[in-house]
């Protein structure tokens, strides 16, 4: 059991906390709804229950991962567009004079909030929900590598040009690596933002997708399938979470100091 | 090889106004020879190292190397920094090959040349490791193997041993001097060390500050090829290293500092 349980020097192994974390919430869920029992509060077992119906279901599992797919192609694009822009503005002092008010105004507006006016432009189709994690997921990712940009090290650029680097080179092979500790902590909030907007979008324009899942259970007050289908969203938020944080290790393992994120003491 | 007449450069400062930080340098440097510049902190010897490089403009007056004016940086002059400016994305040998595969060698070549020339600051072995795995000693031994390879005529070194522990600073004075001795590079070598300067240097250059101006230029007359613990006893050595520190003592200056 200990030896199971423990990793030597009698710290609990890494990934258990966050295992212990789930068991206990689920634990108080049930007893909360067991003591109450409040008409639509489904309790934690009948919710765990529901969930081999759901994932055994088709055109659910079609739907989970056409949300899926969207998050991921929202998700690259914004990737492809900010990370060009937040670096450049972080190697132009006059192109980030431009873009940053820009940014200012932008950045406490809700983007799900502008769904409605997003599907009067683009329909209710793929390219209003893409739109909106697109937007959800390019501010923080923007800002990150605005800022790992500006902190990378001028001597080190110097080295590069000593060497015979151009400009443009030096932005794509000397600022672009030496960013992306910075840039990858802005992802991983990018994930999470992805998966927000996602949802949302879905429950705005709804057509398919978890979101739809979920919100039209709702209105039919299937509150098991509504509880089990916020089980499987925040399932999936934590495994890409724990997903990228392997590829971020394996990316930027060379980096000082390292960027721990995951606020877990083992 | 390096010429720099009437070299001025000012910084505007954050409040308006500038501020004068050297000012009308003239300074010939020839094939071969290591030439230190010596001068306390803020005297701006730094930043006329960084206008030999190209990395600065200057505000006023030229530099020319090898007859040809000085318009940016260039594999001709490799910089050797204080803060070593390595690539922590890069191994060791990711590093030294940098400047090789920016020259267009294959990776076979560059990494055969990288390994030798590692092998020669002492790191054999090391090649596979990053940065942040070494101490700063190696990591400038990585910087200065880094710069080598790519064969510039003229090594800038921005007190390239300031941010080291004594006795590791003593080991690459050392080994410097032994990698000069063998192919004689140009080297214009910046440092606040009165001794590091007189072992390692042809002439010492001496700064004022506020503005840097320089004061004079001294002629390090020791045999080569030198050793440390011949030096400390050589009166002429002692005499220089006195001289030294008495002019760049500055009683008014420090006291305002």
């Amino acid at each position: 059991m200990s030896g199971a349980l423990l990793r030597a020097g009698g710290t609990l192994k890494p990934g258990l906390p966050p295992v212990f974390a789930c068991l206990g919430l689920l634990l108080v869920w049930q007893l909360y709804a067991r003591t109450l029992s409040v008409g639509g509060i489904p309790d934690a077992l009948s919710t765990v229950r529901e969930l081999p119906t759901i994932l055994g279901d088709r055109e659910s599992l079609y739907d989970i991962l056409d949300s899926l797919r969207r998050m991921a192609i929202g998700f690259a694009i914004a990737l492809a567009l900010s990370v060009p822009l937040g670096l450049l503005m972080g190697r132009s002092r006059l192109f980030a004079a431009l873009v940053n008010p820009l940014l200012m105004v932008s950045y406490p507006v809700p983007k799900a909030a502008l769904m409605p006016i997003i599907m009067l432009w683009l329909g209710v189709g793929d390219a209003s929900k893409l739109l909106v994690i697109v937007l959800g997921v390019s501010l923080p990712i923007i800002y990150h590598a605005y800022q790992g940009a500006r902190a990378v090290e001028e001597k080190m650029l110097w080295s590069a040009s000593a060497m015979g680097m151009s400009g443009p080179a030096r932005l794509a092979r000397i600022v672009l690596p030496a960013a992306l500790p910075e840039i990858l902590v802005g992802c991983r909030t990018g994930i999470v933002l992805a998966l927000i907007t996602m949802i949302t979008s879905e429950m705005i324009a709804r057509q398919s997708g978890a979101g739809n899942i979920l919100f039209s259970a709702l209105d039919m007050a299937q509150y098991e399938t509504v509880y089990a289908m916020i089980l499987v969203i925040s399932a999936l938020g934590i495994l890409l979470d724990v997903a990228f944080e392997y590829v971020r290790g394996a990316l930027v393992g060379w980096s000082e100091p390292r960027h721990d994120l995951a606020p877990i003491p083992a | 090889m390096i010429a720099i007449s009437g070299v001025t450069k000012t910084f505007q400062r954050r409040g308006g106004g500038t501020h004068l930080a050297i000012d009308a340098i003239d300074l010939d440097i020839a094939e071969g020879e290591f030439v230190s510049i010596l001068g306390p902190s803020g005297c701006g010897k730094s930043t006329l190292l960084y206008i030999v490089g190209g990395f600065v403009a200057p505000s006023g007056g030229s530099v020319s190397v090898s007859g040809r004016a000085v318009t940016g940086p260039g594999p001709d002059r490799g910089p050797v920094f204080q803060e070593f400016a390595l690539f922590p994305w890069k191994t060791v040998l990711g590093n030294v090959a940098y400047g090789l595969r920016e020259a267009g060698l294959s990776r076979r070549d560059a990494d055969a040349k990288a390994t030798a020339l590692i092998a020669t600051v002492g790191l054999k072995g090391y090649e596979t490791f990053y940065p942040k795995e070494l101490s700063g000693g190696m990591k400038q031994r990585v910087a200065i193997a880094r710069t080598l390879a790519y064969g510039p005529a003229i090594l800038l070194m921005d007190e390239p041993f300031g941010a080291l522990d004594a006795h590791t600073r003593l080991r690459l004075q050392n080994e410097l001097l032994q990698l000069w001795e063998r192919d004689r590079k140009t080297v214009l070598f910046v440092t606040h060390a009165v001794e590091e300067a007189v072992f390692l240097s042809d002439r010492v250059v001496v700064m004022t500050r506020q503005p840097g101006r320089i004061k004079a230029v001294v002629d390090i007359d020791l045999p080569r090829p030198r050793r440390r613990d011949e030096l400390l006893l050589n009166p002429r050595y002692q005499r220089l290293v006195i001289d030294l520190e008495r002019m760049i003592e500055d009683p008014p200056e420090e006291m305002r500092a």
